[in-house]
């Protein structure tokens, strides 16, 4: 750890910590977790932009204080932002969480093409998309719309009343 | 060589099975299918009321000529009853009901099968996971339009004799048509094929098409140069051509911009093969000259014929 990012920031003892997100890009992924569920509860979200890392030049930094990601949203991100790393603390101990490519994501973002079923308001559907891992896109189950990876952070709903990040 | 067609042809591959996407299909479904359209064709009367007590659902969403009457006459030759929507303004879909709900009402009510045709991407998969009996896609938006597909390569087998080795030019709206990429997928199962797809930019392949054949190593390139043309022309076996989608245009401008670039006159057949096919899923616009029509050439009215052939076969081997 840098001398600056420590001065900003003090370690947690339980939580997650995703690191080396590309910097300015921590709004994308908090956007791409499920965050509603801790909204209302006496979680802290701690975000730093734009500080100095040796491996990148420049990283941000999210710390979810009392609160781990699933597993499936470790596999999101990283898979969206490959230089991600995702640890869990529990009582100061580090657990690196080794990602996996996940073959389906399924209801975390809309398809793109107005067209397509999953965009229907009227039908209780959730979005469905393969990974397509060499292309660095998925590609929508219902209308094969493809998405490249870096496109995925726009299409997350922006629910009404939602966590503005 | 007539034995073989004295009783419907049996084949277990398709039975039960829904037809969401020419991807589902093999090689091995595609031949039966083919084998079964001619079994009808040598020998109709031992289809007729062969599924006797089954009910088929046609839900259309979307206007449909040729897809609708050529399941409903398929349906009738199978001793079937048809139930089912045609016109969605005189339904509960007019009063906002969902498709999910439409399904499971047809359903309960009894249907054996369902054909669906649907203005969205992706509603006849939809539909699949919600029902119980097979689906048949009938067209969903500018995805899909298997079945057609399969009577595409109906008529190149009957016309050809083989359809490996084909070299076929697909001409037209490539990007919002639906048989393009249903044709496209199902040749994949064959050797050999050249593909080339000649449209102006704008209009050409979805990419995801082309991924689809690149991951399958068939061969395919994407001409929008019109001087390319003639030298493909004289190359290719069969011209697939389709008409611009003007009810797919996100921009009506747009299409009355390109409304009219192409047609497709019998100046072409100085230049192609002597023995090129012309192919068309109809409805044509102007990009078909009428002229066309009396040229041994002109596949397109026999394609649409051997539409209800086809859909005989398959319905008999999904619910035989």
């Amino acid at each position: 750890m840098l001398l600056e990012e420590h001065l900003l920031v003090r370690k947690i003892d339980m939580g997650t910590v995703i690191d080396h997100i590309p910097p300015w890009r921590a709004g994308n992924v908090l956007r791409m977790l499920d965050l509603e569920k801790i909204k209302h509860s006496e979680i802290s979200l701690i975000v730093l932009h734009n500080v100095p890392s040796r491996r990148y030049g420049r990283k941000d930094i999210v710390k979810i204080y009392r609160h781990y990601i699933s597993h499936e949203e470790a596999d999101i991100i990283c898979l969206v932002y490959p230089t991600i790393t995702v640890n869990y603390i529990r009582d100061w101990m580090v657990e690196k969480y080794k990602p996996r490519v996940p073959e389906k994501i399924i209801g975390r973002f809309r398809c793109p093409d107005p067209t397509c079923i999953s965009n229907s308001p009227r039908e209780p559907i959730k979005s469905r998309f393969r990974v397509m891992e060499k292309l660095r896109a998925v590609q929508c189950e219902y209308c094969d719309t493809l998405v490249e990876f870096d496109r995925i952070a726009d299409l997350v709903p922006r629910k009404e009343g939602s966590l503005d990040v | 060589m007539l034995e073989q067609f004295t009783e419907p042809l049996r084949y277990e591959g398709l039975r039960g099975r829904d037809i969401v996407s020419a991807k589902d299909l093999s090689r091995g479904d595609l031949e039966a299918i083919f084998r079964a359209a001619d079994t009808y064709r040598e020998n109709p009367s031992i289809y007729r009321n062969l599924l006797r007590r089954k009910t088929i659902a046609l839900i259309f969403v979307e206007p449909s000529t040729r897809t609708f009457h050529s399941f409903e006459r398929a349906s009738r030759i199978l001793g079937c009853d048809v139930i089912g929507i045609r016109d969605p303004s005189m339904t509960s879909i007019a009063k906002g009901e969902s498709l999910h709900d439409t399904i499971r009402m047809i359903e309960s009510y009894g249907a054996d099968l369902i054909v669906l045709r649907h203005p969205s991407k992706g509603a006849a998969l939809y539909a699949a996971e919600i029902s119980n009996v097979p689906v048949i896609n009938g067209g969903d938006g500018g995805r899909e339009h298997p079945t057609q597909a399969i009577l595409d390569l109906y008529t190149i087998h009957r016309k050809r004799g083989s359809i490996d080795g084909l070299r076929i030019g697909f001409l037209g709206d490539l990007r919002f048509s639906r048989t393009v990429p249903s044709l496209s997928y199902a040749l994949t199962l064959y050797s050999d094929i050249e593909i080339y797809y000649i449209a102006p930019p704008i209009l050409q392949i979805r990419r995801e098409v082309e991924i689809y054949l690149e991951e399958r190593g068939v061969k395919y390139e994407k001409i929008s140069e019109i001087e390319s043309l003639a030298k493909i022309l004289r190359n290719i076996d069969v011209l697939y051509v389709t008409r611009l989608q003007k009810e797919r245009f996100p921009d009506p401008s747009e299409y009355e911009r390109l409304r009219g670039v192409y047609t497709v006159t019998p100046e072409i057949l100085r230049i192609a093969r002597r023995d090129i096919g012309i192919m068309h899923p109809l409805p044509r616009v102007d990009e078909l000259s009428p002229e066309l029509d009396g040229t041994p050439n002109a596949w397109y009215f026999d394609q649409a014929r051997w539409g209800i052939d086809v859909r005989v076969a398959l319905l008999s081997l999904v619910l035989g």
